[in-house]
Parts: C-alpha cells; sequence; structure tokens
C-alpha cells in the first residue's frame, strides 16, 4: 500500500500537479481532525461562544419575521448542512433584517444573511451555496478559533453559576465572559477573516450544494451578480471589508470547480419555482406612480 | 418521437421571448468566447464571441449563460466568460435595465413582508456591527424556525434534491 502511494505521488510530480491536488486534501484532513477532537466539553462552549456571538449580530440586525421565509431557509440550510461533516450540531438559519448584501456564520451552527442578498438570488441552488459557505465557516470553527483567541477563553465556563442562566440566557456563560466574546464578534465580524479562510468556504460550500443535489454553479453566479453591484452603491460596505474580492473569489472558485469538474453536477436542482414562490413575500408592492415621481 | 421534442423546442422559443420582452441582464465578454447550442462543452460550437463583447443574459444554467447578441444571436458561454455591468447585476438596483421579478423590490425598497419599515432602506455596516447591543432574546426565538432532519429531507425530496457522493474540491491557481 505505502509503495503504491509513493508511486502515485511520483505520478502525480512527473504529471505536475502536486500542489494543487495536495493542498485540496488538507481540507479533508483538517475536517476529520476537527471532528475527532470535539468533546462534549468543548461542543458546550461552542455553543455558548456561537451563542454570544449570534446575539451581537442579531443586535446589529434582527431576523426578519416572515415564517415561510425563515421556515424555508432553515429546511434549505438544514439540508445542505447534512451533507457538511457537523450534521449533528444544532443548525439555526435566519434572514435578517437589512437591505445590505452580506451573510454571517456563528460557532455553534448560527448562519444568518441579510434579506438584501436573499434579493439578489435566483433559485434555490443559488441560496445553497451561499448557506454552503457559510455553513464551512462553522464546520471548520474559523471564527470559534479566532474568538477563542480574542477573548482567551479558556476560563470561558468557570462562572456557569453566577451565570447568565439565571438572568434567562440560555448561556452557561458569566456575564464578564459574554461581554469578553461579545466585543470579540464587535471587532472580528467588523474586519473579517483571513482570507484563505473565505477561500476554503467557497470550495467546501460548492461542494455540500452539490452533495445536497444542487446545481453547483450557485455560489460562483451570486458572485457574479455581486460583481454586478456598483460597490458605491454602500449596499456591499460590510462585505467588501471582510471579504477578499467578488472577482478574486470567483476567479479562484472557478478554477477549482473546473480542476474537480463539477460540470458533472451541472444538471442538479435548480429549484427556481419554489424559491420565488417564497421569497417573493418580501417584494413589497411597487409604490403608486404619483408617490413614486413625489 | 418527434412531436415532443418540437414542442419543446417551440416552449423554450415562447419562454425566450417572453424573456426578453422583460429585458435582461447586460455583460461583457471578458476573454474570446466560443459559443455552443447548449449549456455543455460537448454542444455543437455556433460561433466565437469577441472580447468585450456587449451582450444580454436571458438564463444561466449550471456554469452557462444563454445570452443574446446585438445582432439577435442566440447561443450558450461559459458563466465565466462574462462579467455583468455594474447596474446591471441580476436583480440589481441601480440599473434600468435590471431583470424581472427582482426589480420589483428595488423600486419598493423599503418595508418588506415581516417588517414594518417605512422609513427607506435598512444598512447593516460595518459602524453597525462594532456598535451592535447583543440580543440573546432573539437567539432564544431562533428556535421557533428551525428544522428537524425528517422534515429537511422531506423538503429536498420535493424538489427532487438527491444527496450524492462528492469529494472536496482542490486549491488551485487561477
Amino acid at each position: 500500500m505505502k509503495r503504491r502511494a509513493v508511486y502515485l505521488f511520483a505520478g502525480a510530480l512527473a504529471l505536475g500537479l502536486p500542489t494543487a491536488v495536495f493542498a485540496g486534501l488538507d481540507l479533508g484532513s483538517l475536517i476529520s481532525t476537527i471532528k475527532q477532537a470535539v468533546t462534549p466539553a468543548d461542543l458546550q462552549q461552542e455553543e455558548d461562544i456561537g451563542a454570544a456571538a449570534a446575539a451581537t449580530l442579531l443586535g446589529a440586525s434582527k431576523p426578519i419575521t416572515n415564517a415561510a421565509v425563515q421556515d424555508y431557509v432553515n429546511k434549505v440550510g438544514l439540508w445542505v448542512a447534512l451533507q457538511s461533516d457537523r450534521p449533528d450540531l444544532p443548525w439555526h438559519f435566519a434572514v435578517v433584517d437589512s437591505d445590505d448584501i452580506d451573510a454571517f456564520a456563528a460557532p455553534g451552527g448560527y448562519v444568518f444573511l441579510t434579506r438584501g442578498l436573499l434579493l439578489h438570488m435566483h433559485n434555490e441552488a443559488e441560496l445553497a451555496g451561499v448557506l454552503g459557505h457559510e455553513i464551512t465557516h462553522v464546520v471548520l470553527k474559523h471564527h470559534l478559533k479566532e474568538l477563542q483567541r480574542a477573548a482567551r477563553l479558556e476560563l470561558v465556563s468557570q462562572g456557569a453559576q453566577a451565570g447568565l442562566a439565571e438572568k434567562g440566557y440560555n448561556s452557561n456563560l458569566d456575564q464578564q465572559a459574554f461581554d469578553k466574546i461579545s466585543n470579540a464578534t464587535r471587532n472580528l465580524y467588523a474586519t473579517g477573516l483571513d482570507k484563505d479562510d473565505e477561500f476554503d468556504a467557497d470550495r467546501a460550500g460548492v461542494v455540500l450544494a452539490a452533495r445536497a443535489g444542487y446545481d453547483p454553479y450557485g455560489l460562483l453566479a451570486v458572485l457574479q451578480t455581486l460583481q454586478g453591484v456598483d460597490p458605491k452603491s454602500g449596499k456591499m460596505q460590510l462585505l467588501l471589508a471582510t471579504h477578499p474580492a467578488p472577482a478574486d473569489r470567483i476567479a479562484a472558485l472557478s478554477a477549482a470547480m473546473e480542476a474537480g469538474h463539477m460540470d458533472k453536477y451541472g444538471n442538479q436542482a435548480e429549484g427556481q419555482e419554489r424559491f420565488i414562490d417564497v421569497v417573493k413575500q418580501l417584494v413589497p408592492a411597487k409604490p403608486a406612480p404619483a408617490a413614486a415621481s413625489k | 418521437m418527434r412531436r415532443p421534442l418540437f414542442i419543446g423546442a417551440l416552449l423554450l422559443l415562447v419562454l425566450g421571448v417572453v424573456q426578453a420582452s422583460s429585458g435582461g441582464t447586460m455583460a461583457q465578454t471578458v476573454t474570446t468566447a466560443k459559443m455552443n447550442d447548449g449549456p455543455h462543452s460537448d454542444a455543437k460550437a455556433i460561433g466565437s464571441v469577441p472580447v468585450n463583447t456587449s451582450l444580454t443574459i436571458i438564463e444561466r444554467h449550471g456554469g452557462w449563460y444563454h445570452v443574446r447578441l446585438a445582432d439577435g444571436q442566440t447561443g450558450w458561454l461559459p458563466m465565466t466568460n462574462l462579467r455583468l455591468n455594474y447596474g446591471n447585476a441580476r436583480g440589481s438596483s441601480s440599473g434600468s435595465s435590471s431583470s424581472g421579478f427582482f426589480s420589483l423590490f428595488e423600486s419598493g425598497r423599503s418595508g418588506a413582508a415581516g417588517t414594518t419599515a417605512t422609513t427607506g432602506v435598512r444598512g447593516l455596516n460595518t459602524g453597525d456591527i462594532s456598535n451592535a447591543k447583543p440580543d440573546p432574546q432573539a437567539v432564544t426565538e431562533l428556535n421557533q424556525w428551525a428544522a428537524k432532519p425528517p422534515e429537511a429531507r422531506q423538503f429536498a425530496d420535493q424538489l427532487p434534491a438527491k444527496a450524492v457522493k462528492v469529494d472536496y474540491l482542490p486549491k488551485v491557481k487561477p
């Protein structure tokens, strides 16, 4: 077996493939390492940190109250998350009340996207691709690691007895730990992750959407749509401040998709009809012509 | 055998006309693009579109856009051979030619269903994040919408979206 692996590696070297192929394998091995490393205490801490981060994000933008849209996004989101390496997390998805364009993930299985982003999509496959990107941030613990580092959270579980649970919060954190995480969240989500984390989330997000049976080009299509939104409109200020430029993401993602022969899955489900049926509920009636012309 | 094909072609044609009449998304080629008569690489080649050609996107299928050139010719181009123009994003706000259903939203802007917004656009910028006041109650309330795995599976079945095995993608230099 070992010898065969050596031959394969030598063969790959000869073909000039190694950096591409072996860099790609890192993601898979990283994921299996993460799966093994999770203990119940780790998981509890992740969920507590995630709840504090999510509370902070939802403080900036509340969930919309349209239950049909929220139910829809949760069903699509969970279906995509079930294809990931952490299907058993308590996944929560929500559309938040902003016309700007962005999406967020928080540790423990929280995924939020703005109404503005949802209304720039055209079908369920595009939604699945975006949710796949955010789910990957959770699966690979991108935010968790940054928040733990920033808030020095070794002590996070200690204050459980004087914790926020007594005040009715669903949390094992004490107020001090909660505040630390909240501060770290404000900093991290205003500046963004390492750019490589975003590129990794794009590649893996596409794979999760494809595994879920969707047309895998949805995320790429959304990125192209964003490329067509004028940055001066201000609608993508936060997204552009925290992510690589859409053009760079498109270039990296399309190269990876071509190398991975994702065109094989190009005929998978698009889900345009039911996407429009649900999301059109967020489209307000056109103002009367008189009102529109002031 | 022939007739269903013919009807299918007619239907496509009608759909195409409907799409065309509702405008479309303007884009430009970023490279010389080979135009095919279908959305796959082994479809018949029907021409070549020079770089920087303006055209209209009719629809997308997988990694391909169905496009119309200024002279009326239609065909399929690989999606990454195109760049959408500013203000012409599919569903974008600022373009006069933004397409179809989503332009409705942009003309109304404020007050989507489920909100009481009457004061215009709700933003979310770095300042809003930096000054966010935590809302733990909102997190608890997310439970009301959470899906259970059987529900998610059933919903996927209805589409149908069937789970398939797909390996993670390699990281490659663009």
